[in-house]
């Protein structure tokens, strides 16, 4: 039975097989073969496809088909959009996540405070009793931070990066949790400030010379129009440091707060009820974990930050420059102008007329001897 | 003096005048030909002057300061960073990641393609993009830039804005290894396809004509070229596993190694000179494994071992 049931499984499978590669190889060679009667050539290079070439070849060309139709589809669609768009009632007021993100408000009420959980502190236990003049009270056991503080810290942080950018501050907007980065970029663009949504790099500040040794600066007139002829100063000039930093999450940034302290660049940080308020030089009370929070307060700095930029470029066309030229560029454009004073009256002197020596001019080895000899010593030292 | 009168090498023969004036002429120029007259002349340092007013007021002297002045490039200047990413660690690539990232918004509602169906690009490898923008660009920012570079890239072609398309160049890489397609062998006039195959260290050409089934290397047949069978078999497998054993002509020439290497690189060479004439036979050639050239060479002897990997004998003592 087994010996049947074997025949009924591989028998078909062995008739149906060709013969096996080895076997061709041994059976055959090239040496023993007969010469063969010159025959034309049977298949041309231009066969037939097998069908499974045909096959795969259509099913190419209908993708093919389909994507070229794509665009012709999207411009319908796009079309039909644009046609239908005012058909029907209109949403007005509704709820987008981005809102505070891209139009942020310029001052905060305590509502919108509360709606963006700015009140929510962290759980009793690991409150920094520093924080203590900030905290309205204690519920479901976390602390509860008073939002009419907030709102006067928001607004004196407010009112300290509005005035920075209208005296032509740099402002650096840091938050580095993973979320941060669209926060701090939009802060940034707004105030025409700078962000950082990484680490910070430690020595940024106190060691700035080998650690922002390759970063771009340029030169810039009171309407913020780069100036041309700097580039020997460009060249040999320190990196610069903010004038004001904007910390998001400060609990994460000792080394930037600490070189801040260091350097003496006043610091704008969200205290939470876990962090040590004497690590910024303005506090603002409020969540720093919740991102719809640490939204809010950086939109209304950043916005705070495009008023006093928008003062500051209204007052230059007056001609009001509301900052002073720094030290080292004044040094510069007074050393450059010198120079360039010194050069135009030497030019405008002229060419002095001395013809210039040739080699004839000079004395050859024996004129010299001869004028030695024969001319009277020097006289000699005693 | 004139008794004094060193010359010295280097001093002008003009300063020290080649001839030797006389004394008198010496002095020539020290002579006073105007006698002092009143008035402009006198250069005497006594208060006389009040007595005599001067008929000229003299300019001021020039001061250098208020000069400069008018050579200022700027009234007001102060220096600002070119790059909103100044004071981060990478910020050449920050700048270029916001940018994708802003583009990436922007377009989110175009159509895209399959990534299969997309032109195949090789973007910068982490250590490519490290070098060409010289900065310690982290590993986590890679992958996050480079997912956004391959949903850009996938637009559909006709769709794509050119800012995209520029802004993706920078992470192409420069040598762009997709591009290279192999020449494709041409038929010459008498009807001859030329492949080169090598195997080992032999290499062979093998010309491959239409035909009765002949073939020649280095000028023998296969039987008296190659002794062994299995090389004979080897050698004109390409034609033999595709049954065209007898419409094909070879004339080959082998060069270097052994017996096993000139018949396998015959194999190849012939493969590739019969896909020059019939490309259709490529899928059964690669089955019966012509096609791929293998690239095992002997392996170099290293010192401290008899051979490549070969220990020398050991005893304990």
């Amino acid at each position: 039975m087994i010996i049947r049931n074997f025949g009924v499984r591989h028998g078909r499978r062995v008739l149906a097989a060709p013969l096996s590669r080895s076997c061709l190889r041994t059976l055959s060679s090239s040496s023993t073969r007969p010469a063969t009667t010159p025959t034309t050539f049977a298949e041309p290079a231009t066969a037939a496809p097998t069908t499974t070439q045909a096959y795969a070849a259509a099913q190419a060309a209908a993708r093919q088909a389909e994507l070229a139709r794509i665009p012709a589809n999207f411009a319908e669609y796009s079309h039909q959009r644009e046609h239908t768009r005012n058909v029907g009632s209109r949403v007005e007021s509704r709820y987008h996540p981005d809102q505070m993100l891209l139009d942020p408000p310029h001052d905060a009420s305590l509502e919108m405070l509360m709606a963006a959980q700015v009140h929510m502190g962290h759980h009793v236990s690991q409150w920094n009793p520093a924080n203590q003049r900030y905290i309205y009270g204690e519920r479901a056991g976390i602390h509860i931070i008073s939002l009419e503080t907030t709102a006067t810290h928001l607004r004196r942080a407010a009112r300290v990066v509005e005035e920075v950018a209208y005296y032509g501050g740099l402002i650096l907007f840091v938050g580095n949790r993973k979320e941060h980065m669209p926060v701090v970029v939009r802060a940034a663009e707004l105030a025409q400030g700078y962000h950082l949504f990484q680490k910070w790099t430690p020595g940024a500040i106190t060691n700035r010379d080998v650690i922002l040794a390759n970063g771009e600066l340029q030169i810039v007139n009171e309407l913020d129009q780069p100036i041309d002829g700097f580039g020997k100063h460009l060249r040999d000039r320190r990196p610069v440091m903010p004038d004001l930093v904007v910390c998001l999450n400060p609990l994460e940034n000792y080394p930037l707060l600490h070189e801040c302290g260091v350097a003496t660049i006043p610091t704008i940080g969200i205290i939470d009820t876990d962090a040590d308020p004497t690590w910024v030089t303005y506090q603002i009370p409020g969540n720093d974990d919740s991102l719809r929070s640490v939204t809010l307060i950086a939109g209304i700095l950043g916005r705070a930050g495009q008023r006093g930029q928008q003062r500051r470029l209204a007052d230059a066309n007056e001609g009001i420059v509301t900052w002073s030229t720094p030290n080292d560029v004044a040094k510069f454009i007074e050393r450059d102008a010198a120079e360039k004073a010194r050069n135009v009256a030497k030019s405008a002197e002229g060419p002095v007329d001395e013809p210039t020596l040739t080699r004839e001019d000079f004395l050859t080895d024996e004129e010299l001897l001869a004028e030695l000899s024969d001319g009277p010593r020097p006289p000699q030292g005693p | 003096m004139a008794s004094v009168q060193l010359r010295l090498r280097g001093v002008s023969k003009s300063l020290n005048g080649r001839a030797r004036q006389p004394l008198e002429q010496q002095f020539q120029s020290l002579r006073l030909t105007t006698p002092i007259v009143d008035g402009r002349r006198c250069l005497s340092t006594e208060a006389d002057q009040t007595e005599r007013p001067s008929s000229i007021t003299a300019a001021p002297e020039v001061d250098l300061r208020q000069l400069a002045k008018r050579y200022k490039i700027a009234q007001n200047a102060r220096p600002l960073p070119v790059s909103r990413s100044y004071f981060t660690r990478t910020p050449i690539f920050n700048d270029r990641y916001l940018a994708l990232d802003h583009l990436a918004k922007t377009y989110s509602n175009l159509p895209v393609i399959p990534a299969a169906d997309a032109d195949r690009v090789s973007w910068k490898t982490l250590a490519d993009l490290r070098q060409s923008f010289g900065e310690p660009v982290k590993a986590t920012d890679y992958v996050k830039c480079l997912t956004i570079i391959k949903r850009l890239h996938t637009i559909h072609p006709e769709l794509k804005p050119d800012a995209v398309t520029a802004a993706l160049q920078d992470f192409k890489r420069d040598v762009q290894a997709f591009l290279n397609v192999a020449n494709p062998i041409p038929i010459d006039k008498f009807g001859r396809a030329l492949g080169v195959g090598k195997r080992k260290s032999s290499t062979a050409r093998a010309f491959v004509v239409e035909g009765d089934g002949q073939v020649l290397v280095n000028g023998k047949t296969l039987a008296d070229y190659f002794g062994r069978i299995h090389d004979r078999e080897s050698a004109v497998w390409a034609l033999h596993s595709t049954n065209r054993i007898d419409k094909y002509n070879v004339w080959a020439r082998v060069e270097g190694g052994g017996t096993t290497g000139q018949a396998e690189a015959l194999t190849l060479a012939i493969a590739k000179a019969l896909l020059a004439h019939e490309p259709a036979l490529k899928p059964a050639l690669r089955r019966a494994g012509c096609v791929t050239r293998d690239p095992r060479r002997v392996e170099r002897k290293k010192h401290g071992r008899v051979k490549a990997r070969k220990g020398p004998t050991w005893v304990k003592r």
